[in-house]
């Protein structure tokens, strides 16, 4: 017979109001196989730890259950304490009678009843628990990470500084993300790219860090510690090594396209680097709209080339490279606009997004830095700002606030002003939110310094008039209906996760939120890990952020990642699949299931009648397994068992809670 | 229908005696007009034994699982056989290489329950079939009446009365007209909820879990049934309809996807439980959902069921 201990803890009054502690304690006690039953206030304190320990050895128990938290809070804990005690860590089990029970119920009586259910389970699981040992497993020394505007650059950066290398893939032609496309930033006015330069060319020229530009992750196998990444190194027709970036190609090619990274408010060549200081400084050739690859004329740029560094024939690379962590840091997309019909948005050339704003008063943007109406090229009077275009709004555009438009608003209140101090801002707002180190300060500035008229209401219309453009609204505090004449009307887009988020998220087996953000393993706790192991995120993927939160969590991430890559090994959780050969017809659904391309084919010999029949059947392997239990519902006749949470254990727990 | 029993005895006796093959897996008569056996011959001499007629309805290629032949098995296989001996080899339980195969194109099947509800049984010696019509062999002579009348109810909708598969055919092809298949499931799914639990409560309360449907069934191949496993116990041994329910619904999912729809469970159940109606549920929603997929023919697509592409359909609901 077994020998089980039932600890009963009462979470402070977390379990203890909603649960009837003692009679919970007394029915386990008379339990099959229980031979001893306590409770305590705080079970993972070390008072109560040394409670159980101490029971452990006085009582003779063989294996435990802990009717408590949740097993994600504390089974950790508790597997040390049985440890600590001699006994293997797997002879646990969690009752979680809070979060499944004293947290959902009111009445006391009916949740008792059900804490008692939940300890019978898990005592019936625990009668059947078996010893389990990990294993170790090598960590590969390198790291991935996958986007290369500001986030992914620090986490590089601050990986490599620690001794590892890492591969920095970016999609565009160059690093530096959307901090490059904007002029200044809050709320210290600096100019962004003189902030991210530096750190572009230390990652280029940093020698633990690869980039791989004008590149894609495409596939990713394995697990924490053993990742393989398929990495797609787009054709850039350039020869990188041979390229001097002398410019001459982009100069001279005929073929004229909207630039992307302008916000398509300027031309930009077939051949081209998308910004001058585009890290690497070598173009690549955009082939949808290239002569030679359109038309097989042209094929200026390659005649012009000093260095006979344009390649047409060029083809995609493809790599395959190991990793012990990946780095998240894919960032996001401005909101479509095209359900926001009111704002004459893409009818009027006045009209612009907050980002389109920013690259009109950048230097290297499309006007060379001077603010002047897109339309005739004359000096704006008054500007509107829309705040929460497509923010906090459930129907037409997202629910969640996108946190960094408050306070480009103020900034471009006030480098507008700068600009034109005898000018008036308009900004019709929500609410205005400055959570941040000096934010409230600078919004004040923009209001007080820079005489910036803050309406708080919505903008409800905007429509051309004449030259100019007529804005209606309302100013909600004083109640009055209010039109403004414009020059330009400026939105604060929203923020939204990358449109093709879900699928990066498919491909890393980490899981996206309702919005398609990658979801973070704890919102509190663990906020800079997905719920994948070895996969860590940095910025805006994982939620709206501005540039001092995605730096942090950047390096957040990095420091995650080191940890990890610090380790010469890894201890595997032995809850993992195994196949009992006997019962195996060899169907192989279950390599079709796994997630992990854990489980393969092999041939077994046995003899019946005599005979020696070969026959094949699965086989799980360990380091890959994650437990996950794919196969173990795809089995039909049951061969594949996960160790752990074997088929025995979860019936008997069926049967103890409907029996 | 004798020509192709002469032509039985001929390949089998062929390959037995060449020695490309140890055994022969066919049909030999039983002594009363409706038994037709499986017969399993060694011996070039016992060949003779084998016939082909109306009632030859057992799917012999199961018997392929208890086997562990040195050289080949021949076996002859019908179009709904022929699925099932795919499904097999998908399934990864015959080696095809392992195998004979010979076709029997066939459009139907006489169901013995159908002759004796029509009174013809009484005191009949022999049936033979003649081109369309069956011919029945009293002492005092002889009556006839159009086949297709007497032919079970899964010939009646068979899609592949010719093999998909084999080695040699034996005989021309037949046509093929088959009646919809899924005219029940649409009746069913029209009804509500209450009224097709009641109709599957009534079947199944009549089920006796003797588990022919799952032993004739080519998608059923484990080497041991879950529902034959001791420890964990996933079924119980007692009559308790709603075990009744867990196991046929359970066997039904483990099907799902690998079922070739050749109605053999229904055919084989002695209640009379028109269990075919559940798989093939299973194969009309997987056609509406992933693609039309014919288990069993289709083999150079992939199972849905064992595929995920990213835009398949969200059915968790």
């Amino acid at each position: 017979m077994k020998r089980i201990g039932v600890f009963v803890c009462w979470c402070g009054t977390n379990i203890a109001n909603t649960v009837n502690i003692e009679a919970v304690t007394e029915a386990a006690g008379k339990m099959p196989g229980v031979v001893y039953a306590g409770n305590y206030k705080y079970m993972c304190s070390e008072i109560g730890q040394s409670k159980i320990k101490s029971a452990i050895i006085r009582e003779k128990l063989d294996r435990f259950v802990v009717a408590s938290c949740s097993p994600r809070m504390h089974e950790s804990t508790f597997r040390k304490t049985a440890a600590a005690a001699g006994l293997n860590p797997y002879l646990v089990e969690i009752a979680n009678i809070r979060e499944h029970c004293s947290w959902v119920h009111k009445n006391k009586g009916e949740a008792t009843a059900k804490a008692i259910a939940l300890i019978r389970a898990a005592v019936a699981k625990a009668a059947r628990d078996k010893e389990l040992w990990a294993t170790q497993i090598p960590v590969e020394h390198r790291a991935l990470v996958i986007g290369g505007g500001i986030g992914g650059i620090q986490a590089a950066l601050d990986i490599a500084d620690a001794g590892f290398e890492v591969d920095l893939v970016e999609r565009t032609p160059s690093i530096g993300g959307h901090m490059a496309q904007l002029d200044k930033t809050f709320p210290t006015l600096d100019c962004s790219a003189c902030i991210l330069t530096p750190k572009m060319g230390e990652a280029a020229s940093h020698p633990k860090i690869t980039l791989y530009t004008y590149s894609e992750v495409e596939k990713v196998d394995g697990y924490v510690g053993n990742f393989e990444a398929t990495i797609r190194k787009k054709a850039r027709s350039v020869d990188l090594e041979k390229c001097t970036g002398c410019g001459i190609c982009w100069e001279k090619c005929p073929s004229r396209v909207k630039s992307e990274f302008d916000e398509a408010l300027s031309m930009r060549k077939a051949i081209y680097i998308p910004f001058p200081q585009a890290v690497p400084n070598v173009p690549v050739i955009d082939r949808a709209s290239c002569r030679w690859f359109t038309r097989e004329k042209c094929g200026i740029c390659r005649k012009t080339c000093p260095a006979g560094a344009v390649n047409f024939d060029q083809e995609d690379e493809v790599l395959q490279k190991k990793y012990g962590a990946i780095v998240v840091a894919t960032g996001f997309d401005v909101l479509d606009l095209d359900d926001f019909g009111e704002y004459s948005y893409g009818k009027h050339p006045d009209v612009l997004t907050s980002l389109e704003f920013e690259r009109i008063l950048n230097s290297s943007g499309p006007t060379g830095g001077r603010l002047l109406r897109p339309s005739n090229q004359s000096p704006p009077k008054n500007v509107v700002f829309i705040q929460c275009v497509g923010s906090r709004d459930k129907s037409r555009g997202k629910p969640y606030c996108s946190k960094i438009c408050c306070m480009y608003s103020a900034k471009h209140v006030i480098l507008f002003k700068e600009k034109y101090p005898e000018a008036q801002a308009y900004v019709f707002y929500i609410d205005i939110r400055t959570a941040g180190k000096d934010f409230e300060e600078f919004h004040r500035r923009a209001v007080e310094e820079y005489g910036a008229l803050y309406l708080k209401g919505s903008a409800g219309k905007v429509f051309p008039d004449g030259d100019k453009l007529l804005v209606k609204g309302v100013d909600s505090l004083s109640g009055h209906a209010l039109e403004i004449e414009a020059d330009m009307v400026v939105l604060a887009t929203a923020i939204k996760a990358k449109s093709d988020a879900p699928q990066l998220a498919r491909l890393l087996g980490i899981s996206t939120d309702t919005h398609a953000f990658f979801m973070e393993a704890h919102p509190k706790l663990r906020p800079v890990e997905a719920h994948t192991a070895g996969i860590f995120l940095a910025g805006a993927c994982q939620g709206p952020k501005d540039i001092p939160e995605t730096v942090s969590q950047a390096s957040g991430a990095a420091a995650k990642a080191i940890v990890l890559l610090s380790k010469e090994n890894l201890l595997s959780d032995p809850c993992v699949s195994e196949v009992n050969e006997s019962l195996c017809t060899g169907c192989l659904a279950c390599i079709k299931v796994c997630p992990y391309s854990a489980i393969t084919e092999k041939t077994i010999e046995e003899k019946i009648h005599g005979k020696a029949l070969q026959r094949r059947v699965a086989e799980v392997n360990v380091a890959l397994c994650q437990g996950c239990g794919s196969c173990t519902v795809s089995c039909r006749p049951g061969a594949v068992n996960l160790k752990g949470f074997t088929n025995e254990q979860i019936m008997a727990e069926v049967d103890a809670i409907c029996l | 229908m004798k020509q192709l029993s002469e032509r039985i005895k001929e390949a089998a006796f062929g390959s037995l005696s060449s020695g490309q093959v140890e055994m022969v897996i066919g049909w030999q008569k039983g002594p009363l007009w409706w038994q037709s056996f499986p017969a399993f011959i060694t011996d070039p001499g016992e060949t003779a034994s084998l016939i082909w007629d109306p009632f030859s309805v057992s799917n012999l290629n199961k018997y392929l699982l208890n086997e562990v032949p040195k050289k080949k098995i021949a076996l002859f296989l019908k179009g709904c056989d022929a699925l099932g001996f795919n499904q097999l080899l998908r399934d990864g339980r015959v080696e095809r290489e392992k195998v004979l195969l010979f076709g029997i194109p066939c459009d139907g099947l006489v169901d013995p329950a159908r002759v004796e509800a029509t009174g013809l049984s009484k005191g009949l010696l022999q049936v033979k079939k003649e081109r369309e019509e069956l011919v029945f062999y009293y002492k005092e002579g002889q009556r006839k009446a159009p086949a297709r009348d007497f032919y079970y109810s899964k010939c009646l909708s068979c899609r592949y009365p010719n093999p998909v598969t084999c080695d040699e055919m034996l005989g021309e092809a037949v046509p093929c007209q088959p009646l919809e298949r899924f005219a029940n499931v649409s009746k069913l799914e029209a009804a509500s909820l209450e009224e097709r639990f009641t109709y599957w409560s009534r079947h199944f309360s009549r089920c006796i879990r003797c588990f022919a449907c799952r032993n004739v069934c080519p998608a059923c191949s484990c080497r041991e049934c879950i529902f034959d496993i001791a420890e964990p116990r996933w079924l119980g041994k007692a009559k308790e309809s709603g075990e009744t329910l867990f196991y046929h619904i359970t066997r039904a999912y483990h099907v799902a996807g690998r079922c070739v729809d050749c109605g053999e469970c229904a055919r084989i159940c002695p209640l009379g439980i028109p269990l075919a109606e559940l798989n093939r549920k299973f194969i009309k929603d997987i056609n509406e959902l992933y693609g039309e997929y014919d288990a069993g023919a289709d083999l150079d697509k992939e199972a849905p069921l064992l595929t995920f592409k990213s835009d398949d359909p969200d059915v968790s609901a």
